[in-house]
């Protein structure tokens, strides 16, 4: 069973030749539709996410600022970013949509939720809009379940690495992140050797990639980087920044994956579901209409059983060593953080 | 006093970027520093044919005109946000000792409450700041 926010494009969020834009929606209830799925899809209503929610994650007065920048008829908030004066109201729905999935799939105790809003959420930092992203989404339920005293992994598999994401959670040991992102990109963070606040050491684990790298290369690395931690963390619910700008096709990235790339990056991530109804998938980026389409059918295909078409997985590109070395230089980077957390404890 | 070695200058072609380099290069000259004029590559710049051509054309042509050794100016092209990229300067491989932005940037974002990068810079810098007024700033009596 499905569980997906009401869609809507949000056309009153655009910027006219931005590439954030509202068809994006539409390129993913394409998807979505191509699967068959009839009853066993169920559409839920968002609420407007209240700013205690959102105060979770975000500075109080960056809220009032976003809001009044809104409402005095918005513009460009730096050079990639733009909100307009119905952006406030959009993103906070955005933020909503995510609870509102979450809480009916805690309610059914079933079923795979997708959130496909927009703007995306993963670049947003607690202060400051940044990458097209205003509110931070999958943060705002991630930090809900955690503060329901839940173990929460975020799996973000974007082309760009989920800046603002690692920033909130940074020193919360309560949520794991794992990121899969093309380096050097924008926003030029998610190297291998941040591992967590000291609080929070190996709480997060960046994979960074090479221009040119395949699906082969993703798949590898989760499973000789992350897969042990994330056995150790126990999650018991994981939601997944689910970008789709790592296609081949994607005009934002240069890494080579396929549709099908992204079904065997669902199924990799359905090993660690915990349970039935754990499991939330966050639209962020995926700018080609026609991949973000087929990546999505794929991505939900693949976690539902049902039958989707998709390209071959992609192999055999750059970044054959990634594995071996982020293990390395992960490792290096634990020790110190531990070493320092230690010497934190002695004083 | 901390030794000034390497100076950092926020670089986006705009004029009031021009006014921040060329008041780096006026001071970088008696304390024989280098210049290191840094771009910050957004999310857009990738869809907009951007090249480092023109910016390094730039930065060429005012280190000749006031005198600098080409040798001693350098650009940096980073990929993030303004704030961020010029953050990380003071950190390896720039290593840089000062910072330098003009007040305004390119214009094409009026940051108002939320995203003036000087602003920022102000709150976030890890070594001494320096926000070069332009032209447009200085009022008259």
């Amino acid at each position: 069973m499905l569980i997906v926010n009401e869609l809507t494009e949000n056309a009153a969020h655009e910027d006219p030749g931005h590439p954030e834009r509202p068809e994006r929606v539409g390129a993913v209830a394409a998807g979505i539709s191509s699967l068959h799925l009839g009853g066993d899809v169920v559409s839920v209503a968002p609420h407007r996410a209240t700013r205690a929610e959102l105060a979770r994650v975000h500075d109080g007065i960056y809220l009032d600022e976003l809001g009044a920048y809104c409402y005095a008829g918005g513009g460009n908030l730096d050079e990639d970013t733009y909100a307009t004066y119905d952006s406030w109201a959009i993103a906070q729905f955005a933020a909503g949509a995510g609870l509102a999935v979450v809480d009916e799939l805690t309610r059914r105790g079933d079923g795979v939720g997708f959130v496909a809003v927009r703007p995306p959420g993963h670049h947003a930092l607690a202060d400051r809009a940044m990458g097209f992203c205003l509110l931070n989404n999958v943060a705002v339920s991630a930090a809900a379940l955690a503060d329901r005293g839940e173990r929460v992994l975020i799996v973000d598999w974007d082309v760009h690495h989920g800046n603002g994401t690692q920033s909130m959670f940074w020193n919360d040991p309560r949520v794991l992140y794992v990121s899969t992102h093309q380096w050097p990109l924008f926003p030029g963070t998610g190297v291998a050797q941040e591992v967590g606040g000291l609080d929070a050491v190996d709480r997060t684990i960046n994979i960074p990639v090479p221009p040119g790298a395949t699906g082969d290369t993703l798949a590898r690395a989760l499973d000789e980087v992350a897969a042990p931690v994330i056995d150790e963390f126990d999650p018991t619910w994981v939601l997944v920044s689910a970008g789709y700008d790592a296609h081949r096709a994607d005009p934002m990235g240069d890494l080579l994956l396929t549709s099908g790339d992204f079904a065997m990056l669902a199924r990799r991530v359905r090993e660690v579901v915990p349970a039935p109804g754990r499991l939330a998938l966050f639209l962020e980026g995926g700018y080609n209409l026609e991949a973000l389409r087929t990546s999505v059918a794929a991505t939900l295909g693949a976690l539902l059983d049902a039958p989707f078409d998709a390209a071959a997985p992609s192999a055999g590109g750059a970044g054959g060593d990634v594995a071996a070395r982020v293990r390395e230089q992960r490792r290096v980077a634990l020790d110190q953080a531990r070493a320092a957390r230690e010497r934190e404890e002695d004083e | 006093m901390t030794d000034i070695r390497t100076i950092a200058v926020g670089f986006d072609g705009s004029p009031d970027s021009e006014v921040a380099l060329v008041w780096a290069l006026d001071l970088a000259a008696p304390l024989g520093a280098r210049v290191v004029a840094v771009h910050a590559r957004g999310l857009l710049s990738r869809l907009e044919g951007w090249s480092s051509s023109v910016l390094e054309s730039t930065v060429t042509r005012l280190a000749r005109e006031h005198g600098v050794s080409v040798g001693d100016v350098s650009v940096c092209v980073e990929e993030g946000d303004a704030c961020s990229v010029l953050v990380r300067c003071s950190r390896p491989p720039v290593d840089a000792d000062l910072l330098v932005v003009g007040s305004r940037g390119d214009g094409k974002h009026p940051g108002l409450l939320l995203g003036s990068t000087s602003l920022e810079l102000a709150q976030r810098a890890e070594v001494a700041l320096v926000i070069v007024p332009s032209a447009h700033d200085v009022v008259s009596p």
